[in-house]
Parts: structure tokens; C-alpha cells; sequence
């Protein structure tokens, strides 16, 4: 079984929200990254959200832009990413989900890309730029499903009923909704739009969804309980490093992380 | 219908150029761009928009844009005749304009009230932000920070138009950033925005839509050239940034077999070195960036590579689509020319046929400098001048360290 689906077994058990911390792989450099993904499981986030950096981020905002750039100087490349998840892998057992923008796995092959994920117990694979059109000809959903690591399909409010529909026939474990029309790190708000949205989602995705971009408050998870399964945390994690190092980090996660205790889960 | 053509190298039903092209867009985008599709599909079958097109091309843009024989350089080159079209008579200054008015009413169909735009050398910024006065949308272009340094009067012309200019400070600050930035402000406002793209590239359908716009540029020089020539060219020359000018200019040929097409890209300082040069036909690899697949100067993991050229419309890493599949099926070649190169080409263009072109398409000039001499004289070859040179008056005084230019610019330092 993939260990999505486990997880997702747990936290209904649990009756929680589950908590999904995002880093951008190699920020600041190497060795600080690995210390604050350690951080983030140490102090109980449900998921890994790593990201794999990239020139030329579309959906990305400001913060985790920058974060790219710096990581892409210091040295950051598939390769590399791969052997921070490796290090990583030895002392962790939270599933890891791989971001990446298409051409990343495109340029290093998607056989070869999935194969590395797979040796390296990698659950699932978050690419923005891959709508399920494009999948007949790039064969990169079909392939992903081959070594048994999940493709997570990205939704927005702006998807039609008919949007989801087509997103759903390819979608596993859950689906990544994108709470409000922007970019990452902007500003959400919990409203009535939000929660119909997410219904809409569950209804005809038929899967646990999951809420990001912009979350970055206890507040907003409080608000969140009982209309999404799961959050997304990512540029507020690096706006807390910048700020205050690995020690704002811990934390930081560690009271949201006590935010999404009790009747969560739905 | 002038949209009603139809070649062998046109994109599937979802914007595929063989293996091209394509809509590689987050899912935010897409409700936009299938509304875009759908509103370019009802409009290419209305006559009362073709019209209405056409008239703004007629009694706004200027258009047709006339073929002129250059009977100096023809001479002094002394192999195949030369015409060059010149789009430069466009209103600001360059062939943007045609795909921005085409582009302008769709918006207007679509309900949208205000538009975005990138640009490079500022010629598509200008023309966005003269189709935004003119249909009264607000309008925010964004433009690399080394962009707005290079092309400054092209930013104070769009601040005059009402537009918003924001520099883009993030990435190589050249023209690539500008389209990142401006799909950022597209996903974050879509509902009320509409992205007026400024070349053939990005996702479906703009690379399909621009083309068809700017096919007029061919459908002229056909008529044109049959007028003065009674028989069509040999070859055609146009510079390729994303391609809209040289698609505008092929596109109307391309089931005309023997009509040779070549586009020029920038060489810059060299096309030994990635970062010297946007040639991405020498030292480009197939990838998807910024919505579409295509061939793109990147390292190996998928990075986009810096780029140069004295040009700031032609400094981009990618290239259309569609023309990335003429390469591939041989109907199209193309070659490069330096910035050395084009520079010469500017100056013997100006000064033989008293034209002054925009240092993009003097890369056209300079591919067809090279290429005229080796043609007998019975060969006819139709250079695209994409536009004037008027922009890129501070980047050819300085390139050509001319003094009496330096004294100026330092007197008027001093007067401010
Ligand atoms: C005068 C001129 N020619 C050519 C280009 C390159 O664009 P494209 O390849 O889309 O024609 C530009 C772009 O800014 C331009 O301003």
C-alpha cells in the first residue's frame, strides 16, 4: 500500500487534520536544508512537501522564487536533490511528496525520475504545470502510477465542474486544491466560496482534500477543520527560517501542528 | 475569411506542432485560456470581426505596410533582388501592434477589463498599452529590469499611454522573467484579466492566435510582390524571438513549396558559449517552459540558460512552437547573426536604402547580407523589417561610441 494511503488511514483514525510541510529543497544550501526538513518531522508534520528547485517557477510567489534561485546558486540540481532525499531517507519514515515543475522531470527523463523516486520510497509527485491533456502524448501520469508513486492533481477554485471531472479519472491519494487565485505565499482567507469550492472538489473528486498556498496561521486551520482533510504550509515555513532561523521553524510548525488536533479529518 | 487557411504544418486540435507546442499550463490558467480558445473560435468565423479587424489594421495601425525594392543594396550586394517589408510604419513602430489589435478585440468579446502584457525591447509593450488607450482596459506591463534600462524611451511611451510598468527584478531580468511575471499577475487576477501575450509562444492557443493575426504580414507581401514581381519570392527572411514576425510573414507561403524560409536568430557574442547568445538552434534542447514545449537554451536539469543579445525583443531562451516544427520538418532554416554583425547591418542598411530598422530585424538584414550573394540575380528575396529603430537610439550610439552622442547625453545630465 502507498504510504499516502496509510497516512490518510492514521489520520482518519486519529480524527485530525493532517499537516503537510513544504521546503524547497537545497535552501539555503545543503546542509541547513536537511536540518530544517529534520525539523519539520521532528515536530510532527504528517508529509514532506519537497521541492525540487527551479529557474523558472510560474506558479510560485515571491518567497519561495527567491528560495529557488538561492538554492539553484548554491549548487541545488536533480541530482543533489535526490541525495538530500536519499540522506533524509535513512532516518524518516513521513511520506515524501516530490514538487517539481514539469521540465525538470521532462529534462532528466520521467522512466529515470520515477525510478530514482521509487528507489527512494517517494509516495507521491506534485507537478503544477501537467494538466491531464498532455498526458496521452508525455505519458508521464501512466508512468508515475507504474512504480506505485502517486500523481497529485492540482485544482483551483477557477476548475469547472468539467475540469475536475477530467482531473479526477488521474487523481490518487488527494487532491491539492490551490485555496484562492494566486500565486504561492499570498494571502487566504477561510469563506463561504472557499468551503463550497472544497465540497465541490470532494464531491466529484471522491478523495481527502488538501488546502495550500497562502496558509500560515493557526487561525486559518482552526477554520479549515471540517472542510478540508488536509494543509498546506510552505512559504510561511521560509519567511520563518528567514526570519528566525531553524529554531522559529520548530516552533512555528510545532503550533500548527497543534492547531490540526481534534474533529478534523472529515 | 482570412482566417479560413489552413496549411500542413498547422497544430492538432489542442496546439501540437508534431511533438511542440501544447498547453503545459497550472490548472489556474486553464478555464482562462479554454475561454480564450473558445472566443478566438467564434471570431475567426465572424465576419463583423474580421471586418472590424481589418479596418483597425487600415485606418489605426496603418496598414498594409508597404514592399519596398531595395535598389541600392540589390546593387552593392550584387546577386538576388531584395524587397523589404516594412513593418516599422506600423503605429509604435513595429508588427506587435497587429497581434495586440486582434488580440484587443477578443478581450473586448471576452468582457475583460483590463490587460497585462510582457515585453522585451518594449515594441509589444507600447503596442499593448496603444490598444489599452484605445479600447480603454488598464493595462500593466512588465518588463526586465535590464530591459527598462536598454529600452528606456519605450518605458516613458507606455507610462504616456496610461500604462503601468512594472520592472521585473527576479531571474536574468530580460524577457523570459517578464512572461513569468505576467502569468504570476495572470493566475492571481484571471477573472477579470485578460494576458495579451506578444509572441507566437506560451500555451495554447497563443501561439496559434498570434500567428494568424500577424499572417497578414504574408498575406500582403503576396499580394505586393505579385503586383511588382508578377511571381512569388524565393526566399523569405525574417529575425525569430518567439516568432511572431517570421511566423507572420511565412505563414501564408508555406504551401507554396518552393518559397525558401529562413529565420535569423541572435548570435550575440557567439554561439560557442551557452549565455553568449539566444540561438537556441545551436546548443537548444527540447523542453516545456512558460506553457509550451519547444526547443529552449537550458542546462541539463531543465534550468533555462542566460541569453544575450544586443537585441532585448530577440534575448529569450525559446522559440515558437510551430516554428520549432518547421525546423524539424525542414520546411524552414535558420542561421544566426552576431551582434557585430548586426550592427554593420544597421548601418549599411541605413545607409543605402535610407531605412532605420530596429536592431532585431537587423538581423534579418544581416542573414540576408550573407545570404544574397550567393543567389543569382533572377532570385528574389523579401526581408522582414519587424520594425524601426527609433528605440535603440542610446544602444547603437553607444555601440557605435559615437562622441557627439556622449557630449549630448553629458550635457543633458548636466542641465538636469
Ligand atoms: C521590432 C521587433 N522585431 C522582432 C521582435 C521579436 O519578436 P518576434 O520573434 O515575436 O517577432 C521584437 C520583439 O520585441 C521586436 O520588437
Amino acid at each position: 500500500m502507498n504510504a499516502i494511503e496509510k497516512k490518510l488511514i492514521q489520520l482518519k483514525k486519529e480524527n485530525r487534520l493532517g499537516l503537510i510541510a513544504h521546503a524547497v529543497l537545497g535552501y539555503p544550501n545543503m546542509e541547513k536544508s536537511l536540518e530544517i526538513i529534520n525539523s519539520l518531522i521532528s515536530n510532527g508534520s504528517d508529509f514532506l512537501e519537497l521541492q525540487i528547485p527551479f529557474s523558472d517557477p510560474v506558479a510560485d510567489g515571491e518567497t519561495i522564487m527567491k528560495a529557488c534561485e538561492v538554492a539553484l546558486k548554491s549548487g541545488m540540481n536533480t541530482d543533489e536533490a535526490f541525495e538530500l532525499v536519499g540522506n533524509l531517507r535513512r532516518a524518516v519514515n513521513v511520506p515524501i511528496l516530490l514538487m517539481a515543475y514539469y521540465n525538470t522531470i521532462f529534462r532528466y527523463g520521467i522512466k529515470r525520475f520515477c525510478k530514482k523516486a521509487k528507489d527512494l520510497r517517494v509516495s507521491g509527485i506534485i507537478v503544477p504545470d501537467i494538466p491531464p491533456e498532455e498526458e496521452i502524448a508525455e505519458k508521464f501520469i501512466t508512468t508515475s502510477l507504474e512504480y506505485d508513486i502517486y500523481p497529485i492533481r492540482v485544482v483551483s477554485p477557477s476548475s469547472s465542474i468539467n475540469r475536475l471531472e477530467i482531473n479526477a479519472r488521474f487523481a490518487r491519494g488527494f487532491v491539492y486544491c490551490i485555496s484562492h487565485f494566486g500565486v504561492t505565499g499570498t494571502k487566504t482567507v477561510v469563506d463561504d466560496r472557499l468551503t463550497r469550492y472544497l465540497q465541490r472538489v470532494k464531491q466529484i473528486m471522491k478523495l481527502p482534500v488538501a488546502v495550500g498556498f497562502g496558509l500560515s496561521k493557526a487561525e486559518q486551520i482552526e477554520a479549515l477543520k471540517g472542510v478540508a482533510d488536509i494543509v498546506i504550509v510552505g512559504s510561511a515555513i521560509i519567511k520563518n527560517y528567514n526570519e528566525g532561523g531553524i529554531k522559529q521553524v520548530s516552533s512555528f510548525i510545532k503550533s500548527l501542528k497543534e492547531s490540526t488536533m481534534g474533529k478534523g479529518y472529515i | 475569411m482570412i482566417f479560413d487557411f489552413h496549411t500542413k504544418y498547422d497544430g492538432d486540435g489542442k496546439g501540437h506542432f508534431g511533438e511542440y507546442g501544447g498547453r503545459f499550463a497550472p490548472e489556474m490558467l486553464i478555464p482562462a485560456l479554454e475561454e480564450l480558445e473558445a472566443a478566438y473560435k467564434n471570431a475567426k468565423k465572424d465576419k463583423k470581426f474580421e471586418q472590424e479587424f481589418l479596418e483597425l489594421l487600415h485606418s489605426f495601425a496603418g496598414r498594409p505596410t508597404p514592399l519596398t525594392f531595395a535598389k541600392n543594396l540589390t546593387k552593392k550586394l550584387n546577386g538576388a533582388k531584395i524587397y523589404f517589408k516594412n513593418e516599422g510604419l506600423n503605429i509604435t513602430g513595429a508588427h506587435k501592434i497587429t497581434h495586440c489589435l486582434g488580440q484587443a478585440l477578443l478581450a473586448k468579446k471576452m468582457d475583460k477589463k483590463r490587460i497585462i502584457a510582457e515585453t522585451g525591447a518594449g515594441q509589444h509593450g507600447v503596442a499593448a498599452a496603444t490598444v489599452a488607450a484605445k479600447f480603454g482596459f488598464s493595462c500593466t506591463v512588465y518588463m526586465g529590469e535590464v530591459d527598462v534600462a536598454r529600452q528606456r524611451p519605450n518605458v516613458f511611451w507606455m507610462q504616456q499611454l496610461g500604462a503601468e510598468v512594472i520592472p521585473v527584478k527576479f531571474g536574468s531580468r530580460t524577457l523570459k522573467d517578464a512572461v513569468n511575471a505576467a502569468l504570476k499577475d495572470w493566475i492571481t487576477n484571471v477573472e477579470s484579466t485578460h494576458y495579451l501575450l506578444g509572441s507566437t509562444v506560451g500555451p495554447h492557443p497563443f501561439p496559434t492566435i498570434n500567428r494568424d493575426f500577424q499572417s497578414v504580414v504574408g498575406m500582403e507581401v503576396k499580394e505586393q510582390i505579385k503586383k511588382s514581381e508578377g511571381r512569388l519570392p524565393d526566399y523569405l527572411i525574417a529575425c525569430v524571438g518567439g516568432g511572431s514576425n517570421a511566423i507572420g510573414l511565412f505563414y501564408r507561403f508555406l504551401n507554396d513549396g518552393k518559397v525558401k524560409m529562413i529565420g535569423v536568430e541572435a548570435g550575440g557574442r557567439g554561439v560557442e558559449k551557452i549565455g553568449d547568445h539566444a540561438t537556441r538552434f545551436y546548443g537548444g534542447e527540447t523542453g516545456v517552459v512558460e506553457g509550451y514545449k519547444s526547443v529552449f537554451l537550458q542546462d541539463e536539469y531543465g534550468n533555462l540558460a542566460l541569453t544575450h543579445s544586443v537585441s532585448a525583443g530577440l534575448d529569450y531562451p525559446g522559440i515558437g512552437p510551430q516554428l520549432a516544427y518547421l525546423k524539424e520538418q525542414g520546411r524552414a532554416d535558420f542561421t544566426y547573426a552576431t551582434d557585430k554583425e548586426v550592427l554593420d547591418a544597421f548601418k549599411l542598411l541605413a545607409k543605402t536604402e535610407g531605412i532605420i530598422c530596429a536592431l532585431e530585424s537587423a538581423h534579418a538584414v544581416a542573414g540576408a547580407i550573407k545570404l544574397v550573394p550567393t543567389l543569382s540575380k533572377d532570385k528574389i528575396v523579401v526581408v522582414n523589417l519587424s520594425g524601426r529603430g527609433d528605440k535603440d537610439i542610446f544602444i547603437v550610439a553607444e555601440a557605435l561610441k559615437d562622441k557627439e552622442w556622449r557630449d549630448f547625453i553629458r550635457s543633458k545630465v548636466y542641465e538636469y
